[in-house]
């Protein structure tokens, strides 16, 4: 079995840098809770095509149980240990390649786990923005492979060149169009969306233009009557958000409804009446109108009126070691198993779900894994 | 000087808090300030800050130093189903950082006392291990001193092998020539016992003197104490602590280490951690079905345990008693490394809770009374090597 070990540490070096940090043992310390009870040769390999194809079917992530709990703790989700044990066993025996592998997955040290590696650039993506990059800078995010964990200095760090070319970018097209204009940012989690809108905001607040911020959850309905369904059409006050757009688009001062978080219900009823005793949120007008919050600008009659639609992106690993550090070191958010089946389920279906949409719909996509800004062949054009 | 008014302002409060946290821990400089607001968030008290009540200094002092405070922490609370810090260590660090901030307690005050482990992201109390007496023991001074390589350490959340090993080079590779001269001196057979904390570097050093004993041409081989413990039931039953000499089969410990040592293969009994029952009943004799462990006779034998050579009738037969050491913080963040983030052994309370809580009781218990007994002790955080006046005067006739 220290066979098996050493044999796996040193098929897997190349698909992880980070893994030269640890010594032998170190990994087999971890690889210890993988082991199967009967053995590695007990594990049943399933054809490479198989498995690609289930990792592209929602079926398989939607069945992912994030907190079973045995013995009381959350324990790693079957279907992610079935799979994390072929891949294994599969790289000793060679019948999957490690050029297979690293294709197809992502080895996180922290979770010492295969991951699926999420694609948002399909080639509907592309096309949307021409077939080629507005601007590539240096991917310094390179730099961070052989971390565990990032922090948020040298994540941004690793972003400056694309950063900066983004924030010149929307400041000249804000400059071209006129004011007012809406600006929507969407990403994945821990893609860096916070810190990049503060930066807008800042650099916005710079130039003496004036800035408002609209939630969006604040025209979600209250959650009685929203179930699980995502946020849409039929979970939010949808003909009031349409109405604020305009009228914030015009120039003129809105009153919005107010969501409140503790007793998760909103200030307005479904005919989008003032409820008695509640109060709306005065919007002022501004020149740049920031609307925050995962939403669905996919959906076109919301499309129309949003000037700049922007997708902020970030590779899966990265991601995946900024929220180990910011919410698992830090913040000591979640129980790290519940943490990992998470994530491991979500990543396939949020992209599914709506950064496909986004991105094919989007004005401007900033990837800072990539380091590549990309724009529409209209924006492009303005931008001239 | 009692400074309320920052301390009623959270964010003034968190703002101060953070610049002197820094100084004790430079580990946090690497956490933009939001960062460690988000750390904060787990310790912001619902009534603020204010409502924090500061004991005197002299007063932690006394508690800090007192046995009682390490065994009143319970370490499997529960709320909700899961693990919960212990109301002690989370009350003493609040009141650390309400004190820091408000100036009751000085920076240096709390440095002497405490560290702050920024991964734990709470205060733990420092233990001394070197205590006047284990000083004065060692004629006062170490044997050898070498660059203090892991003060890079206060960087990290976290030390893995590699770094740890690194750091130790110099410190080790004098240790293991010191462990082979007295070697040379005392005579083969020998028993060499290396006691130290949980990763303190124990199970790598001992590979690493196996490696340099076998190129030299020395046949090795180890004994387990454990091996040697009575069954669990029994030991429950009388309230017997699995440190002392009521839990061995002693008389068969004694007689296994004196054939050793005579160049005799022995059979020792065979514990199972499994069903924590010994192969032999309490009256020494093997149980039907049983088995035994044969040891080969050799030239060294190490003595594997925690307490190798605490019980005062075997110590004697100890030919190299040896302590290694490794300081609180650094083992903290080995222990981060290998037993939470790699081997994912416990919850992060329960860790939490146990870490502050065992290490002043085994330093009282177990590593300050062999420091009082060995011939050698390593410390790798200071990067010195003490010696006994006896040890040192063979050591340098070598």
């Amino acid at each position: 079995m220290d066979n098996f070990d050493s044999r796996l540490f040193d098929f897997m070096k190349p698909l992880n840098q980070g893994l030269e940090d640890l010594e032998l043992y170190e990994f087999s310390y971890a690889l210890k809770n993988l082991q199967p009870a009967e053995g590695w040769d007990s594990v049943q390999l399933d054809a490479p095509t198989q498995i690609e194809e289930q990792l592209s079917s929602r079926e398989f992530y939607e069945r992912i149980q994030t907190k079973k709990k045995v013995n009381d703790r959350v324990t790693l989700d079957d279907t992610i240990l079935r799979l994390n044990r072929m891949l294994f066993t599969g790289l000793v025996s060679g019948r999957y390649s490690v050029d297979w592998v690293d294709e197809h997955f992502y080895f996180d040290i922290r979770a010492f786990l295969f991951f699926h590696r999420t694609r948002y650039f399909t080639p509907e993506v592309i096309s949307h923005f021409g077939s080629a990059a507005y601007q590539q800078f240096k991917a310094d995010q390179q730099k961070l492979e052989r971390k565990q964990e990032i922090g948020f200095r040298d994540f941004r760090n690793a972003n400056i060149a694309v950063d900066e070319a983004f924030i010149q970018t929307v400041v000249k097209l804000v400059e071209a169009r006129g004011t007012p204009v809406l600006l929507t940012l969407a990403g994945p989690t821990a893609a860096g969306k916070t810190e990049i809108m503060a930066r807008l905001f800042n650099t916005f607040a710079a130039l003496g233009k004036k800035i408002t911020t609209l939630e969006m959850d604040n025209f979600l309905i209250d959650r009685d009557l929203r179930g699980e369904q995502p946020i849409g059409k039929a979970t939010s006050h949808f003909d009031l958000f349409k109405e604020s757009l305009q009228e914030l688009r015009q120039g003129n001062k809105v009153f919005i409804p107010r969501y409140d978080f503790i007793n998760a219900t909103s200030s307005h009823d479904l005919n989008h009446q003032l409820k008695d005793g509640c109060t709306s949120i005065e919007v002022e007008p501004a020149d740049v109108i920031f609307i925050e919050g995962n939403f669905p600008f996919q959906i076109p009659e919301i499309a129309n009126l949003i000037g700049i639609k922007v997708v902020y992106l970030t590779d899966d690993p990265i991601r995946l070691k900024r929220k180990w550090f910011r919410d698992i070191d830090l913040r000591k958010k979640y129980d790290p198993m519940f943490f990992v089946n998470r994530y491991f389920k979500t990543q396939f279906l949020r992209a599914d779900d709506c950064y496909a949409l986004q991105m094919a719909c989007c004005d401007i996509l900033v990837d800072t894994t990539g380091a590549a800004l990309w724009v529409t062949p209209q924006i492009a054009g303005e931008l001239k | 000087m009692t400074d309320t008014a920052f301390i009623s302002d959270d964010t003034k409060f968190v703002k101060l808090l953070y610049q002197k946290l820094e100084r004790l821990c430079p580990a946090l400089g690497e956490l933009e300030p939001y960062e460690f607001g988000y750390c904060m968030e787990n310790w912001n008290p619902p009534q603020g800050w204010n409502s924090v009540q500061l004991e005197n200094k002299a007063e932690i002092e006394k508690k800090i130093n007192d046995f009682a405070f390490y065994k009143s922490i319970q370490i499997n609370n529960k709320v909700n189903g899961n693990f919960v810090l212990d109301e002690k260590i989370a009350h003493l660090t609040r009141m650390l950082f309400a004190g820091l901030v408000s100036s009751d307690y000085e920076l240096d005050w709390v440095d002497k006392h405490f560290y702050f482990d920024p991964r734990g992201f709470f205060f733990l109390t420092r233990t001394t291990y070197f205590t006047q007496r284990v000083i004065d023991r060692f004629g006062g001074n170490p044997y050898a001193s070498f660059e203090k390589k892991q003060r890079e350490f206060e960087k990290l959340n976290g030390v893995g092998y590699k770094a740890f090993m690194a750091a130790n080079r110099e410190v080790d590779e004098c240790f293991i020539q010191c462990v082979q001269k007295l070697i040379k001196i005392k005579k083969t057979p020998i028993l060499l016992g290396i006691a130290g904390q949980t990763a303190a570097g124990k199970t790598e050093i001992v590979e690493r003197l196996t490696k340099a004993f076998k190129e030299a041409g020395q046949k090795v081989t180890s004994i387990e104490m454990d091996n040697f413990l009575t069954d669990r039931d029994y030991r429950e039953a009388h309230g017997i602590d699995s440190e002392g000499k009521q839990a061995l089969h002693f008389d068969l410990l004694t007689r296994a280490l004196a054939d050793i040592t005579a160049g005799k293969k022995i059979r020792i009994p065979r514990y199972d951690f499994v069903s924590a029952t010994s192969s032999h009943d309490i009256d020494g004799k093997l149980k039907s079905g049983s088995e035994m462990v044969e040891v080969e006779p050799a030239d060294i034998i190490f003595m594997e345990g925690n307490f190798p050579f605490l019980l005062d009738e075997i110590k004697d037969l100890i030919g190299i008693k040896v302590v290694y050491l490794t300081d609180d913080p650094v083992r903290l963040k080995r222990k981060w490394k290998r037993d939470m983030d790699y081997r994912k052994k416990y919850s992060l309370n329960y860790f939490r809770n146990r870490y502050f809580k065992d290490q002043f009781i085994m330093a009282q218990i177990a590593y300050i009374p062999q420091l009082e007994t060995c011939d050698l002790a390593v410390d790798t955080t200071e990067a010195a090597i003490w010696a006994t006046p006896d040890t040192s005067a063979m050591l340098r006739r070598a």
